[in-house]
């Protein structure tokens, strides 16, 4: 095909636009991977700089492979993966379900879906952590109330993972609400008249109607959950700093500690690059999940 | 008698909203409790005896106003640079021939997307060769990068809704591309800017690894940083830090009130899109 003048000024054009995200991309992500990269196989502590550390080929990744708190940590970074992605999705779906329904005045639901989004993954941590407070928090008050005993919420590895992933839930569920409101308010009316004339019951019509709908909206929401979710480090941080032990110390969490912390730069690194690998493998079998699933449309 | 399916839509919103509200506003309530009140047992859940000691405190304890002073400017001038930086990228990729610009916006969410936490060491690196370390800087950029992702998504959907035909008009008229973009493309974009600026906003507003650790010194910390500084060595003190809470919730909580649709329509459009 030939490019006439207009063309190929309009390339140029295009070019340069796309440029400053370039540069930008360039400085903050290209550049400091390829550090990242060519530091994990470097031994680089307190005193030393990069440039003159000592090579030291993949002598940090052996040592983290046999690190029995690197493998605590990935394993509860996967156990928080696998309760609250879920999780999220079960209580954002009852959500967005609720939020659908035909409301007069519309603010208070969507200002409640809308809050726990807009805050902090820290302030969540915060409130959760007065909330299972032992003495003066809610949740043991209404446990005893109740009749049963107070429970240690923060100081037992169990409960502080239960508690941390509890945070966690309430926290992401909003967002997974609101991508699968707006799925829901796509569907067309007809598709449940229909049904309804077909005699469905509301049952029916939710398993045959509103879910292969929400498919889509659904995928989306999974997704970007379990990128997020990789990366927990906010709230497990605020509630119990990683404790009791390393019981609720995820991946991020021993990273921040190995290169912050103890100045570990080289190591640090290489827990980086073990973490990134982790992450892409999760976003690339649901990435090929999605692209099958779109075949079979 | 209010009929039952009415009364079903209440405890509907009445859930739906219950869940969002309720933890701030014990929270709210913690922070009017006095010290002494706060020991009692059983707990009192309304506060008995309100006070706004908590408040003072809180100002006096940590520079609270420095906190927030820092998050907005980060949060502002970040968003400033992400929304230009994406809506370029955006025009680009859904108005301009350019070639294999399928293959160049996956690329660039593809990067964008890439774990904050694997970039917060060599970034530290950077930052500290750079001598950006606790300066506004250090935080900006990364912080414009992380929400390019979602501003390319909103901006190109919202530039392929405008209709070729006015551009095309004005550019018949006589006008180059580039005056086209800035006097018909600009106008109109107007509500889409101003979406993903809000998103950029709350995103870079929320941020906390790279604000702990690229911005760690007591001068330079934004506000989710700075609420964390409250707690003692031993002892924490809530209501202090529910009033501290409090402070630095009114603001963003404000701005998704007033701008609520904006921030959904925005949220969905990237999400389902992407």
């Amino acid at each position: 095909m030939r490019v006439g003048p207009l063309e190929r000024g309009e390339r140029w054009l295009g070019y340069a636009m796309l440029a400053p995200a370039a540069a930008l991309l360039g400085l903050i992500v290209v550049y400091p991977v390829v550090r990242l990269i060519l530091t994990s196989f470097r031994q680089v502590d307190q005193g030393s700089r990069a440039g003159e550390a000592p090579f030291v080929g993949f002598e940090n990744y052996a040592y983290a492979l046999a690190d029995p708190r690197f493998w605590g940590a990935t394993g509860n970074t996967l156990l928080y993966i696998v309760l609250t992605v879920p999780a999220a999705l079960v209580v954002g779906l009852g959500l967005a379900l609720l939020a659908n329904l035909p409301f007069r005045v519309k603010w208070p639901v969507r200002l409640g879906l809308l809050l726990p989004w807009a805050l902090p993954l820290v302030f969540a941590g915060l409130i959760f952590r007065w909330f299972f407070e032992y003495q003066q928090g809610i949740v043991n008050d209404v446990l005893l109330r109740l009749g049963f005993e107070k429970l240690q919420w923060l100081s037992s590895p169990g409960l502080a993972f239960a508690a941390t992933s509890i945070a966690i839930v309430w926290k992401s569920s909003s967002f997974v609400a609101l991508v699968l409101l707006a799925g829901l308010q796509a569907i067309p009316r007809e598709l449940y008249e229909a049904a309804s004339v077909d005699g469905a019951s509301a049952w029916q019509r939710f398993r045959s109607v509103t879910l292969p709908a929400l498919r889509p909206a659904i995928v989306v929401a999974l997704i970007f959950r379990t990128i997020t979710a990789i990366q927990t480090f906010d709230i497990p941080y605020a509630m119990t700093g990683g404790g009791p032990g390393e019981s609720t110390e995820t991946l991020a969490m021993y990273i921040h500690k190995t290169t912050i912390d103890f100045l570990d730069f080289g190591y640090g690194s290489a827990l980086a690059v073990l973490m990134f690998l982790v992450s892409a493998a999760a976003t690339s079998v649901y990435l090929r999940r999605i692209s099958r699933a779109e075949d079979a449309r | 008698m209010i009929p039952t399916r009415r009364r079903m839509v209440w405890l509907a919103a009445l859930i739906v909203a219950g869940n969002g509200f309720l933890p701030v506003l014990w929270i709210l309530f913690t922070s009017l409790k006095t010290e002494g009140e706060l020991m009692r047992q059983p707990i009192t859940y309304w506060p008995q005896d309100p006070t706004f000691d908590n408040y003072l405190r809180a100002f006096a304890d940590q520079p609270l106003p420095l906190f927030l002073w820092n998050s907005f400017v980060v949060a502002t001038l970040s968003t400033l640079l992400c929304v230009t930086v994406s809506a370029l990228a955006a025009y680009a990729l859904t108005r301009l021939r350019v070639p294999g610009r399928r293959i160049i916006l996956q690329a660039i969410l593809a990067v964008a997307m890439f774990p904050l936490i694997a970039l917060m060491v060599p970034l530290f690196q950077t930052m500290r060769g750079l001598g950006l370390l606790n300066t506004w800087l250090a935080l900006i950029l990364p912080y414009a990068v992380l929400s390019m992702p979602v501003c390319t998504l909103v901006l190109a959907s919202f530039f392929q809704d405008i209709p070729a035909d006015l551009e095309n008009a004005a550019m018949i008229d006589g006008c180059t591309r580039l005056q086209t973009l800035w006097r018909v493309v600009v106008p109109l974009a107007g509500p889409g800017v101003f979406t993903a600026a809000i998103l950029a906003f709350v995103n870079a507003w929320d941020e906390f690894l790279l604000a702990l650790t690229l911005a760690s010194r007591q001068s330079m910390r934004t506000v989710p940083v700075g609420i964390t500084l409250y707690q003692g060595e031993f002892a924490f003190p809530w209501p202090i830090i529910s009033a501290a809470l409090i402070v630095a919730i009114v603001p963003v909580a404000i701005l998704i009130a007033v701008f609520q649709e904006r921030v959904v329509g925005g949220l969905t459009a990237g999400g389902v899109k992407g």
